[in-house]
């Protein structure tokens, strides 16, 4: 079994903003399975972690939610990236390199002189 | 951008609430089956494959909570849904609520109460323009009444011209006079000001003008500034006074202004006056002699000066003084001259006392506080239950926290508000209180500063009291099974309940170490002897000659009166001997003189010898019922030409003539200050020895007094001394008619018996000892129920324990010694504790005693005896409990 970490403050908006970007209009166990996929299940998201990220990346602009029918027809409630979303995910992004740039600056072995 | 857009949906979202948690509920028990569908479709068989999906969701109520949370403005939702919540369960456990709430009332509205003088008279800025620049000189000496001796006129002239970083220098002399009205007269207290007295006292006129320098000097107008109280009380704030002419010790003198509401000082008076009022204050001797010091003096710091500036300059100074007029300063008696913020020296008699009621009740918080705390805890515990239950339910250690938080405050805001209720009374009878002590204690209110430091207090108690109750850890709640019942707290909360109970008793055991301490301070005094052998006599000072205006003609004139006025008086029924004196008995005297005895020559280094000058007619003594030690009372031959005699008391026999009979010996006075009075240095032979009498208060030692015939002296101060031989309080009004009847304008004030003399010192003293006991009684009572309670938790929560040893063999006289052991070593504990801190604290108001040390044993032993008493008494009820639990019923309970 992996060891599970937990979700780290600051990255969960960007991880379900960019699995939007990748999928297209999703509801809430789509990115939860995706993120946890996508981190090979090194990650693990309950719902109380979630759906507040999920809401509150709404109340910032760069989701809109919908109810809609679901490919097993089922109802439920999809969520998408807005033209803000996307520039938020690029920005995002951008600084993310930027800073694992640095930090893979600082833990790269010393060189030899 | 993304702040504000977020911020409008969070508000948007707490009204709006109610819908979305529907949207919510579906969304996440879509998520729920769609993960059931998958784990299904993986082959898990369909209720594990619900169950696994319910685990993987970390728990919905608490999804639904977080999501709350970043919806709406989860803290105002909360706080009203908290408030309600808080308001509810605390009227659930009324009783609860009700010693909590009574506890806190009297411990803040002590705090109130006593804070608010502590401004009042303490801290509150003067009204006095930048008030924090006066200040006052004191030049005091190590002789008899030499605390604050004042200053003469030259001596004012050489701060004046040597200390510049002094920027104004105002003088004040405290006189009286007598005000006539159209049917009657008043004694009033004035104070006598140089015209630029208000400009540096920085005081403004509430009608009309005030002094100013054109004020000084001989030949102008005498003019009067009405003080603001007078005014109101003599003159009924008519408007109409500015500009007119009342009539003072036999002159005319105009009324310019009505002065703002400010302290008095150094003492109260009815109204200021220019110099001019009283010729003696122009006359050669006043203006330049050195050595008749009648003036106060009040400065203001220059702009840019310090205070530290200041004092080096005034030390200067003085030192200059003393180099320059040796003559005028005895070295033994170290002359000194002190500079105090004129804001310290208006609380000066008030700081000790004052400060000791606001530590009092700082004690009295103390313990309510710490009861409250206790009871706290105690439910605390009842309430982990209930706590773990919405722990489970998905509330947040945050929300909980909250809650306790909105209950503590709720709490101690009704406590808070009933205490302002207790402080509203207690103002009114602490203001009259300070009255005795302060010039400010007008000035005591409960303005919004008291109130704003009542809810400090109220505030930082509820923070208190939440920060220690117990809430389940984040993540613990799961491993706490919901259907536990625990009673018992954990054994650091013990501990910290007992320390309490500790605490409560020291605090106490100090408190009641005061209060007995004021109290046999107050004990001893009222059994001080006043060296009167009677109480029936009754004190009528009747002020006939006008201190101003001293002439032979006048002088006999009143002699005559007083004459009348004793012989009618003598025929009134019931009257056994009547006398008259210049001072009432237990009174102090206005002149004290330096005196010598022929032959006698004082100790090199030893200060001069003052003696107070007292005038006394052949029947005085009797009268006053002083008794005769040694030779004989004055005579009716003691006349204007015959030789000259004194009487002296035992004071003045013991410091001049220790070895040998005072009678036949002859003394004079002397010094630079006769000149001034209308007393001669010729010697006088003594011709009696009489006993001390208190003059000074019954906490004074006795002085030197010297006494002369009325007959041979002016008749200075003046007033009759009657002894009557039962109820002599029911004289003063027949014995005041006669004297209006001989001399109608005379004002008559202070017509007291010996009696009620006697009172003016106890009775501060006797206020101080009942407001300190009241607060160690209340401080005892709330520690007994503090120690009690915690016993009787204690005995519940070990009912299952007792339950055990009770059908083991334990008999109810063993648990009930069980449960007594545990209080009483708690009590103990509080018990050494407090008397050490007593023992080290309580000379901080050894200022405040008299006739009991600081660390007097039998108080401290009495003290700790009243407090172990209660203690056990206390412990008692909950040890019978604990002794009448039936086994059986305990154990099939638990």
């Amino acid at each position: 079994m992996v060891e599970k970490l937990d979700v780290q403050q600051g990255t969960l908006a960007l991880m379900i903003l960019r699995t939007l970007q990748v999928l297209g209009p999703l509801h809430g166990y789509g990115v939860a399975r995706r993120i946890e996929e996508t981190s090979r299940n090194r990650l693990s998201l309950n719902y109380g972690t979630l759906y507040p990220a999920l809401l509150k990346l709404e109340q910032e602009g760069f989701v809109t939610a919908e109810w809609r029918q679901s490919e097993n027809n089922r109802r439920a409630k999809f969520y998408s990236l807005t033209a803000a979303g996307r520039r938020q995910v690029a920005r995002e992004a951008r600084e993310w390199h930027k800073t694992a740039d640095l930090i893979a600056a600082f833990l790269a072995p010393p060189k030899e002189a | 951008m993304k702040y504000i857009r977020a911020s409008l949906a969070r508000i948007a979202g707490f009204f709006t609430g109610n819908r979305q948690d529907d949207d919510l509920r579906d969304e996440l028990l879509g998520h729920v089956e769609m993960e059931t569908a998958e784990n299904v479709r993986r082959g898990v068989e369909p209720h594990e494959a619900r169950r696994q999906a319910l685990i993987a969701s970390g728990g919905l109520a608490q999804a639904v909570e977080a999501v709350r949370d970043q919806r709406g403005l989860p803290w105002l939702e909360n706080i009203t849904s908290d408030i309600r919540y808080a308001l509810r369960s605390l009227r659930h456990s009324f009783a609860f609520t009700a010693v909590v709430v009574v506890t806190l009332a009297l411990g803040i509205g002590a705090n109130t109460a006593i804070f608010s003088v502590v401004r009042g008279v303490l801290l509150k800025p003067l009204p006095h323009r930048d008030g924090d620049r006066l200040v006052y000189l004191r030049h005091s000496a190590d002789v008899p009444g030499g605390a604050n001796i004042s200053f003469s006129v030259p001596e004012v002239r050489d701060f004046r011209a040597g200390a510049p970083s002094l920027g104004g220098i105002a003088e004040y002399s405290a006189w009286t006079g007598t005000l006539h009205g159209d049917n009657d007269a008043v004694r009033i207290d004035i104070g006598l000001v140089t015209g630029n007295y208000f400009e540096v006292m920085g005081l403004a006129p509430l009608l009309g003008r005030l002094t100013q320098p054109s004020d000084d000097g001989h030949g102008v107008p005498p003019v009067m500034v009405l003080t603001h109280d007078f005014w109101l009380k003599r003159f009924g704030g008519d408007s109409g006074i500015v500009g007119s002419r009342v009539r003072m010790d036999g002159t005319s003198v105009a009324v310019i202004g009505v002065l703002q509401p400010a302290p008095f000082f150094p003492v109260r008076v009815s109204a200021l006056t220019n110099m001019v009022v009283s010729p003696h204050h122009l006359s050669a001797q006043m203006v330049e002699s050195r050595d008749h010091r009648m003036t106060e003096m009040v400065a203001r710091l220059a702009p840019g000066a310090t205070f530290e500036q200041a004092e080096a300059e005034v030390v200067t100074v003085a030192a200059r003084m003393h180099s320059e007029h040796k003559e005028s300063y005895d070295p033994a008696s170290r002359d000194r001259v002190t500079v105090i913020p004129f804001k310290e020296a208006l609380g000066e008699r008030a700081r000790l006392t004052v400060w000791l009621l606001m530590g009092a009740a700082i004690f009295v918080l103390i313990i309510a506080a710490a009861n409250v705390t206790n009871l706290t805890l105690m439910r605390g515990v009842r309430r982990e239950h209930e706590l773990v239950v919405r722990a489970a339910l998905g509330a947040g250690v945050s929300r909980l926290r909250r809650l306790l938080l909105v209950e503590n405050l709720s709490l101690s805001l009704l406590g808070a508000g009933i205490g302002v209720i207790v402080a509203i009374g207690g103002v009114r009878l602490l203001t009259s209180f300070a009255a005795r002590y302060s010039p400010r204690a007008n000035e005591i209110r409960l303005d919004a500063t008291v109130l704003g430091f009542t809810l400090a207090l109220s505030v930082a108690l509820a923070l208190v009291l939440s920060l220690i109750a117990s809430i389940p850890k984040e993540g613990t709640f799961a491993s706490i099974s919901a259907g536990a019942r625990r009673l018992t707290g954990s054994l650091s909360k013990h501990r910290l309940q007992r320390a309490l109970v500790v605490a409560q008793i020291a605090v106490s055991v100090v408190l009641l170490a005061g209060a007995g301490l004021l109290t046999r301070t107050m004990l001893r005094l009222s059994e001080v002897d006043t060296g009167l052998r009677s109480e029936e006599v009754l004190t009528l000072p009747v002020p006939l000659l006008n201190p101003a205006r001293i002439s032979p003609a006048a002088d006999a004139e009143s002699k005559q009166l007083y004459e009348r006025m004793r012989s009618e008086i003598k025929a009134l029924p019931g009257v056994i001997e009547v006398g008259v004196g210049s001072t009432m008995p237990l009174r102090s005297s206005m002149i004290a003189l330096e005196v010598k005895a022929e032959g006698k020559a004082p100790a090199i280094g030893e200060a001069t010898p003052h003696a107070d000058l007292r005038a006394a007619g052949p029947e005085y003594f009797r009268a006053a019922g002083i008794p005769l030690r040694a030779g004989r009372e004055f005579a009716a031959t003691d006349e204007p030409g015959s030789a000259r005699v004194v009487i002296i008391n035992q004071a003045m026999a013991d410091k001049f003539f220790p070895d040998d009979d005072p009678i036949g010996q002859r003394i004079a006075w002397m010094g630079e200050v006769l000149k001034f009075t209308p007393f001669s240095g010729d010697w006088r032979t003594i011709v009696g020895v009489v006993g001390n009498t208190q003059d000074g208060g019954l906490d004074a030692r006795p002085t030197a007094v010297v006494f002369m015939p009325f007959a041979q002296e002016f008749a200075v101060g003046g007033g009759l001394v009657i002894r009557a031989d039962s109820n002599v309080a029911a004289l003063a009004a027949a014995a005041t008619r006669v004297v209006r009847r001989i001399a109608p304008t005379v004002p008559l004030e202070n017509v007291l018996t010996i009696s009620q003399i006697k009172d003016e010192s106890v009775s501060p003293r006797r206020l101080n000892a009942a407001l300190v006991s009241s607060f160690g009684l209340l401080a005892a009572i709330i520690a007994a129920v503090g120690i009690a309670g915690v016993l009787a938790f204690s005995v519940s929560a070990r009912t299952n324990e007792i339950g055990i040893r009770m059908s083991l063999g334990a008999n109810a006289a063993r648990v009930q010694w069980m449960i007594l052991k545990e209080g009483g070593v708690l009590l103990a504990i509080g018990l050494v504790l407090g008397i050490g801190v007593a023992f080290f604290s309580t000379h901080v108001i050894q200022g405040l005693l008299f006739g009991v040390a600081p660390h007097d044993p039998t108080t401290l032993i009495g003290v700790a005896m009243v407090m172990a008493a209660v203690g056990v008494v206390a412990c008692w009820i909950p040890a019978r409990r604990a002794a009448q639990i039936d086994p059986v019923i305990s154990m099939r309970s638990a």
